[in-house]
């Protein structure tokens, strides 16, 4: 009996054991990636290599298959489907050609660059994001110039005046922007109706009224998932773009002219964590990652979301859609230009340097970048688009939504990019959790702006 | 090796493959890592050699370095007192029930979860109230609405929240190593303590813990070291934050290499990890082998 009860256990032991080590091989340096899966399903997944076999013999060009890492993780948006689309259209012209989604949330599919950049492995296209952020790569020589695949069918000459700057190094373009967007607030007019807000707010003060009167009828007045702590810092920056009276800030810290410790700064610290304290945000609001935080508003249960004009094809294709509008973020203690707005210069496509099929990959991406707008127009997703489109949004049947952002485009008077966008990234990170922390405690102001100038200071060049 | 009449020249070339692979994939990455933290590089770019400064910032400079090593030691200590509960456990087990195999079974199966699912629904459990949170609507339910809290991102609580989640995870596998260790001691043994009169607890007492003590000290180790390298539980639930707050030695490591761009800082930290493993792994070895001798 003993004995017998020894070896059933021992077996027990063993297979955990091997259990166990079968699971550690299956988690390590995969983390980014079980969780992109947890999050939301790869649909194009099975179209590996492996099903090149079954292809006719017939195509005389050489097998190829093509990485394409995305940030287009959720198959409810219409960026999904346009790359999907896009990718099996491309596919079936091209029958040798294989494309390979690598779908990632933003935060992550950062983190997976970067660690792919270290060891000189970067996917054959992948996305980065403009100026400062994408300096790093450009410097160490990771990216291909794209001058030859703009020249191409004319693709050059559908971009947005200037766009192409944002990604621009020493005279080359070094990625293909699929947008170009500004930071709005969206809100919920039924939620605004239930609370009986006859007006959106014009200025800051304003704002925080409302939140308050939505917070007493129990309704979440500002969406947010701050565990992606961009979307906390890129709110922020709206405000700081209003205290400073005008665009620049970042600029002039970075010129040495002004410094974080201005009152400009704390201001916009004291506004941000007026907010906060009068419950703007949902509870919990660092857990909730930025998927999550947007589908707090896109499912109806928040009253207003502070996020960027790309989000325009997804709210209409969500179960608010017909029930929302958008404002342009209010001034600031009496300061700030509304028609100034936090620009979004898009993310762009980037091919590596070091891709083993160069040629083909641009051809892809020259066919991907040229069909992308007329994509995005069928999917009525053509709001904040960074390439000239032909079509009336509202006689093909755009949602008053989508005419309403298009509206506050051309109000458009200048703005800023995002600090990540700006700043080194050394800096960036100081900020980005400095920002994060505001949504738990009560910070004293002059000690963010404080920390931020000591970031600032330890990271310079 | 004169017993096993097998030459010299035979026993390397069968050690051979396993310990070039071993150098390989461990020995040379570390070095590789001491030496990345004497350098300032972002990865990409050309890397300048600065000598100790990294690790001087590190213990001089920087805000969030040591506590986060008050995190993860304290995560270390936490697992280990988990360890005696197991035992108790694994003996009551062992005593009371006549097919614990299916019970042990049981309480091992969060083990084999990947850590990202345990994450994920621990999340879910620990949701704040307005997110339909389990624990928050539990607590609520039974009117203790005082004691709901937002377990995730309230900095002075959050930490705690994770290594429950951690301890719950690997009760199961603590549980069935001492389970095991208690089932390969002998019947006889205790047959023959009972005639002498040693039942019970008394037993234990004098025969089920010298016994274990080997099995005792593996469960140790394996917690300790688990815990120093905690990483994927914190990246999935809180990601180090809010602010920092749940950062623990290996995820801050991991902000300062890929977040930051300061790929020899990283390093540094790196180092510094393997060198505290290093460290603990001789410091408990030691005190094991006073308690075997104490004991034999």
């Amino acid at each position: 009996m003993v004995k017998r009860n020894m070896q059933k256990s021992l077996a027990i032991g063993f297979s955990a054991l091997m259990a166990l080590s079968l699971a550690a091989c299956g988690n390590s340096g995969n983390n980014a990636n079980d969780s992109a899966a947890t999050n939301a399903p790869k649909s194009t997944n099975s179209t590996n290599s492996g099903g090149n076999a079954a292809e006719p013999a017939t195509d005389s060009g050489k097998k190829v298959t093509i990485t394409f890492q995305n940030i287009y993780p959720d198959p409810a948006t219409p960026s999904h489907k346009m790359i999907n689309e896009l990718t099996e259209q491309y596919m079936k012209d091209h029958p040798n050609v294989t494309i390979e989604l690598d779908t990632l949330n933003t935060d992550q599919q950062k983190v997976k660059l970067k660690t792919q950049a270290a060891s000189k492995e970067v996917p054959d296209i992948t996305i980065v994001n403009p100026a400062a952020q994408m300096k790093p790569f450009v410097d160490a020589g990771l990216f291909a110039p794209l001058n030859d695949v703009l020249d191409q069918n004319g693709l050059k000459d559908t971009y947005q005046e200037g766009l192409l700057d944002y990604y621009s190094f020493d005279g080359n373009v070094y990625a293909l922007p699929d947008g170009n967007n500004i930071e709005v607030v969206y809100y919920n007019k039924e939620l605004f109706e239930q609370a009986g807000i006859a007006n959106t707010p014009t200025t800051f003060e304003e704002m925080l009224q409302d939140v308050k009167i939505l917070k007493e009828k129990g309704i979440t007045p500002l969406a947010i998932g701050e565990k992606d702590s961009w979307t906390g810092s890129f709110l922020f920056m709206n405000i700081l773009l209003r205290t400073n009276g005008g665009p620049g800030f970042l600029q002039d810290v970075l010129s040495g002219k002004k410094t974080f410790e201005d009152p400009a700064f704390i201001e916009a610290v004291d506004a941000f964590q007026q907010l906060v304290q009068a419950g703007a945000f949902p509870d919990g609001a660092t857990s909730i990652d930025a998927n999550a935080g947007g589908n707090i508003f896109k499912s109806g249960k928040a009253a207003m979301w502070v996020i960027g004009s790309w989000e325009t094809g997804a709210i209409d294709a969500s179960s608010v859609a017909g029930k929302v509008g958008a404002f342009q973020f209010p001034t600031v203690n009496g300061k700030g230009n509304p028609n100034e707005f936090m620009l979004a210069p898009g993310s762009a496509f980037a091919i590596s340097a070091n891709s083993e099929h160069l040629a083909e990959t641009k051809d892809f991406l020259n066919f991907f970048a040229s069909n992308l707008p007329k994509k995005q127009f069928e999917l009525k997703n053509a709001v904040g688009l960074g390439q000239k489109v032909d079509g009336d949004l509202k006689a093909a049947g755009y949602s008053d939504l989508a005419v309403n952002i298009a509206g506050l485009f051309n109000q458009v008077q200048g703005g800023d990019l995002a600090f990540d966008n700006t700043m080194n990234p050394a800096t960036a990170q100081v900020h980005l959790s400095s920002i994060q922390n505001l949504f738990v405690q009560k910070v004293d102001s002059a000690a963010v702006a404080k920390e931020h100038q000591q970031a600032f200071e330890a990271n310079k060049e | 090796m004169k017993v096993l009449k097998v030459p010299a020249r035979t026993i390397a070339v069968f050690v051979l493959p396993c310990l070039l692979l071993y150098v390989c994939l461990v020995f040379i990455p570390i070095l590789v890592s001491v030496y990345t933290g004497l350098l300032k590089w972002d990865g990409l770019s050309a890397a300048t050699f600065i000598g100790l400064g990294n690790f001087k910032d590190m213990f001089v400079n920087d805000p969030v370095f040591w506590p986060s090593v008050k995190r993860t030691l304290l995560y270390a200590v936490a697992s280990m007192v988990e360890i005696p509960l197991c035992l108790l456990m694994a003996i009551l087990l062992n005593r009371y029930l006549r097919r614990g195999n299916t019970l042990v079974s049981i309480y091992f199966t969060p083990v084999i979860l990947s850590v990202v699912i345990i994450g994920q629904l621990w999340k879910t459990v620990y949701n704040p109230t307005s997110m339909g949170g389990m624990l928050n609507g539990v607590l609520v339910s039974l009117g203790l609405e005082s004691w709901t809290h937002n377990w995730l991102t309230e900095p002075q609580i959050a930490m705690y929240a994770l290594y429950f989640v951690s301890l719950w995870q690997y009760f199961g596998y603590h549980l069935l190593i001492q389970y095991t260790g208690v089932q390969n001691i002998p019947d006889e043994l205790y047959e023959a303590a009972k005639i002498d009169g040693a039942d019970g607890f008394k037993a234990d007492r004098y025969i089920t813990l010298p016994l274990i003590v080997p099995i005792f000290k593996i469960s140790i180790v394996l917690a300790f070291i688990g815990s120093l390298q905690a990483f994927d539980l914190v990246m999935v639930m809180t990601a180090g934050g809010p602010a920092h707050a749940t950062d623990v030695i290996s995820t801050h490591m991991y902000n300062s290499s890929f977040g930051s761009f300061k790929y020899g800082y990283g390093s540094a930290i790196a180092t510094f990890l393997v060198v505290v493993c290093l460290v603990f792994t001789g410091v408990i070895n030691m005190i094991f082998n006073r308690i075997d001798r104490k004991f034999n």
